[in-house]
């Protein structure tokens, strides 16, 4: 049972309105089901802590998935639990996990606990959410919209494959051009950097370790960078691997890690930083894997 | 030579507004704020700070710049801090601090490595700095700008 059933039966509740009591497959949650269901007698639907908790932590959980920051996800889930009159609640977020718990002293109290693996970064969906959460804090959005919407906001696709690749393209020729590469170099970079997005999607798509992405993705650039340079083609073989590799820069990892740190969450800030450190070391392994092997080639220029 | 880095940089920072999915009605600010950290850093280069000191200088001012555009256009500072930040990371440092190791030119390593680490710290303190400003400030600001 996954997330996606859980989400199409609430949708499900909400949009029809009549008495649920037959499901293709056997709930997980029969609690949250059985408290959730609409009341027959009045047609109308029925709010528990249970169920206001759980939507206010999916709203954390696909932020943090998403790339926020973990003072922005604390604050968001106190925010919403405030506005949904809860009391005694209390949350702690992980930069990969969720606690929460509500009315700890009363007979309905319930906790949540999420496990939120680092995902892909995706800042169109936190300031989707961002905006969700600020309507449900104002009042001017009801719980079953919210539903629908934060749905809408977990389907937001991602840039197509072709975009994705392009954009990053396009970026890395950019940036070795502004690195101090030539025109030629800028070009030749995009062409590599348009591969390198194919790769690290494909990558993805077969669950590869990051690290492996990131020395694998390094070492290519730098492999194409000195196979063109041996092909007599004049470019400059530095500036495009500087510009190859930014992509594969931990620029957010290194930013959040730094933003936690100082609004205090250590632990956090710590994990993130220990995930750019680790990224840093392996763009340097895949590059300096190529280059030592380069070197013990037979005729290999020393460079 | 400025206008060409000053549009270069913003065509890198919007194709990686892309790939991070920012909102479409936000790419000119994001590319906006990547490419306006970059001159300030290029501007403090030539003033003579050194490469620390510009990047410390550039984080700051590019922070202070991404609080300012998320409080007017009411959208978390990641959207803009994020993506700007790319241009300042010191990526040709790892480069050049792992080709010299495999190299091993010792004493060139060590000057890279350390200079990569030092531009890495800056980095930080200018973030921290950039948040160290009261929000209010801000607020204050999208305030008057709104009637």
């Amino acid at each position: 049972m996954n997330k996606e059933n859980e989400f199409s039966r609430i949708l499900w509740q909400i949009q029809d309105k009549h008495g649920i009591t037959e499901h293709g497959k056997a709930p997980r949650r029969a609690y949250f089901i059985k408290r959730t269901s609409v009341n027959k007698t009045r047609g109308v639907f029925m709010h528990d802590n249970k169920e206001k908790l759980t939507l206010a932590v999916e709203i954390a959980d696909l932020l943090l998935r998403s790339g926020g920051e973990i003072y922005r996800v604390e604050d968001t889930l106190l925010h919403i639990l405030d506005a949904f009159g809860l009391e005694n609640y209390d949350v702690y977020v992980l930069s990969n996990g969720i606690f929460a718990s509500a009315n700890e002293d009363r007979e309905d109290a319930c906790s949540i606990i999420r496990h939120v693996p680092l995902g892909d970064v995706h800042l169109g969906k936190i300031a989707a959410l961002n905006q969700l959460s600020r309507e449900i804090c104002g009042q001017s959005c009801s719980i079953e919209e919210a539903w629908i919407r934060l749905k809408q906001c977990q389907d937001m696709p991602a840039p197509k494959p072709w975009v994705q690749g392009l954009s990053c393209g396009i970026g890395c020729g950019c940036f070795c051009a502004i690195f101090g590469g030539g025109f030629f170099d800028a070009v030749f970079t995009a062409a590599l950097g348009i591969f390198l997005q194919y790769m690290r999607m494909e990558h993805e798509s077969r669950k590869t370790s990051k690290f492996m992405t990131n020395i694998v993705g390094s070492a290519f650039m730098t492999a194409a960078s000195l196979l063109l340079f041996n092909l007599g083609l004049p470019v400059r073989q530095d500036k495009i691997v500087i510009g190859g590799i930014v992509p594969l820069l931990p620029g957010i990892a290194l930013t959040t890690s730094i933003r936690d740190l100082f609004n205090g969450d250590y632990l956090s800030g710590a994990i993130h930083l220990l995930d750019a450190l680790l990224t840093a070391m392996c763009i340097a392994v895949g590059v300096g894997f190529v280059i030592i092997l380069y070197q013990h080639f037979p005729g290999g220029v020393r460079l | 030579m400025m206008i060409v880095q000053f549009l270069l940089a913003m065509a890198a920072t919007a194709s990686f507004a892309v790939l991070f999915g920012v909102p479409k009605d936000q790419f000119f600010f994001s590319s906006l704020t990547g490419a306006l950290g970059w001159i300030s850093y290029l501007i403090f280069c030539e003033l003579g700070f050194g490469v620390v000191f510009a990047s410390l200088f550039a984080t700051f001012f590019l922070t202070i710049l991404s609080r300012l555009f998320a409080a007017i256009r009411k959208n978390p500072v990641t959207l803009y801090l994020v993506t700007g930040i790319f241009t300042l990371v010191p990526g040709a440092g790892i480069y050049y601090a792992s080709y010299y190791f495999i190299m091993n030119d010792m004493r060139l390593f060590t000057a890279k490595g350390m200079e990569t680490f030092k531009i890495a710290g800056a980095i930080s303190i200018g973030i921290i700095f950039g948040f160290a400003i009261p929000q209010k400030i801000f607020q204050i600001r999208c305030r008057k700008k709104k009637p």
